[in-house]
């Protein structure tokens, strides 16, 4: 698993979940997209870097 | 590898700086150690050169590592449990080194993970320290301090039953080869004669070679006792272990051959006392008198070898060894050796929930309800029998909104 991303798999994820469901329930789009299924989206955002979530990590 | 080579102040070309920059890595002592020795053998290399190297191998390394939230209990049990369906589910006799017969494929698996307290075929390797490990007459000279010597392997035993007297006539050439020590085979006769007295408790003759006796009131029932027990008697080596064989290997480092001994039966604390035995090498297939003689690392290296070399004896080694330490190191990790299942790990686990899930539900819940037990529901199952998202993967990502500085834009 390569290690210069931030995010491992199951975080990336459940980040990409969660904005979708976000976009489904009509959030605004964060970027210049001509899709229209939110999950698409979600990752073209997450690819992006422009979704504004932490992930709390155990000790840090 | 030698503990000389081991140490990176005996690399020539290695300097200060690439030890440094190694050093400072996560990577393992093995992997670091093998930086030093490519790049020694290269005779050495420029500082970019280097540090792209340490790059190269930190990040094949950390690619090699699990993700944090990887569900490694279920992906071990899978690995070991595939294989495990290829397994022989019979026991092969004398398929393994020498001819003494070990127990294979499943059987022996499943008594590794049940951690039982005696192997079905305990056996044991002895290795030899050098003096012994190259000269046969010495390596037999351990052989016959280890294995049991019964009666019959010394000589002849006959029953008078008209006089009601056992009479053992000693073979002096057995008795010779089997106690190297001694030079007057009347002082072995002697001891033999000894230990039958203290043993048996009956006064005895003895002329020579040949030792009789009989029962002290002339009974034809109890005759016939003092031969069947004559027979369970050990006059030299240790009672659980029926045979030696002595085989040349190879050494593994060096192009020498060497004696090493495969018992049948174990007793790993008393052979660790005998002389000449390599106590470093030597080895037990008994997970527990391992950990009684050398502690409790030392037994999970055996769970992990032990269980390795099962699945390689059926071609099944292809099971990435990290699978195999996880067990081993979930048995052995409150210290003592547990097993996995019902009456090791899986029945001692916290939660109620979780047991009632492996086994004997109604049993486990009817317990919990007589004591009052509380589940906080930490772990897998639990949370699958109550429908919460489970705490492994995805399902345990702690995802917050807002605090952008933790996302990096690309935008701005």
């Amino acid at each position: 698993m390569s290690t210069d991303t931030e995010f491992n798999r199951y975080e990336k994820a459940r980040i990409i979940g969660a904005r979708a469901l976000q976009l489904s329930y009509g959030a605004p789009v964060l970027v210049e997209t001509e899709r229209t299924e939110p999950y698409l989206i979600a990752a073209e955002e997450y690819d992006a870097g422009v979704l504004p979530f932490t992930v709390r990590r155990e000790g840090k | 590898m030698t503990d000389a080579e081991a140490l990176p102040e005996s690399f020539e070309h290695v300097d200060e700086a690439t030890e440094a920059l190694v050093e400072d890595t996560e990577l393992p002592r093995r992997l670091k150690d093998r930086i030093y020795g490519a790049i020694e053998e290269n005779e050495g290399a420029t500082a970019e050169e280097i540090e792209e190297i340490v790059k190269a191998v930190v990040a094949r390394y950390e690619d090699t590592r699990v993700d944090a939230l990887d569900p490694v209990g279920t992906v071990s049990a899978q690995s070991i449990g595939e294989p495990g369906t290829q397994l022989t589910m019979n026991t092969f006799h004398f398929a393994g080194v020498a001819e003494i017969d070990v127990t294979q494929g499943l059987p022996r698996l499943i008594e590794l993970v049940d951690a039982r307290k005696t192997p079905d075929t305990p056996t044991m390797t002895v290795h030899l320290e050098e003096e012994y490990a190259t000269d046969r007459d010495k390596a037999r000279e351990v052989v016959w301090q280890i294995e049991a010597t019964k009666i019959l392997a010394l000589g002849n035993v006959s029953t008078n039953v008209a006089d009601m007297q056992v009479t053992i006539d000693l073979n002096e050439e057995t008795l010779q080869k089997r106690w190297p020590t001694y030079d007057d085979v009347g002082e072995i006769a002697e001891e033999i004669q000894d230990t039958i007295e203290s043993e048996l408790k009956v006064a005895t003759k003895r002329k020579g070679t040949t030792i009789a006796f009989g029962p002290e009131q002339p009974s034809y029932r109890e005759l016939l006792q003092l031969v069947e027990e004559l027979r369970e008697v050990v006059f030299k080596g240790i009672e659980e272990v029926s045979r030696v064989v002595i085989r040349k290997e190879e050494l593994e480092d060096r192009d020498e051959e060497e004696f090493v001994l495969y018992t049948e039966g174990s007793a790993f604390g008393d052979v660790l006392e005998i002389e000449g035995v390599d106590t470093s090498r030597s080895t037990c297939n008994n997970i527990h008198e391992i950990n009684e003689e050398l502690g409790i690392e030392a037994a999970r290296e055996t769970i992990i070898n032990e269980t390795h070399e099962t699945l390689a004896e059926q071609g099944l080694d292809d099971v990435n060894v990290r699978h195999l330490m996880l067990v081993a190191d979930i048995m052995t990790n409150p210290g003592t050796i547990e097993s996995i299942g019902r009456h090791g790990i899986s029945g001692s686990k916290d939660s109620v929930l979780a047991r009632a899930a492996f086994e004997v539900t109604v049993n486990h819940l009817l317990d919990a309800a007589v004591h009052g037990e509380v589940d906080d529901l930490d772990g897998v199952i639990e949370n699958v029998i109550v429908g919460k998202p489970v705490s492994i993967g995805t399902g345990d990502v702690d995802l917050r909104m807002g605090s952008g500085s933790a996302m990096k834009s690309a935008d701005d």
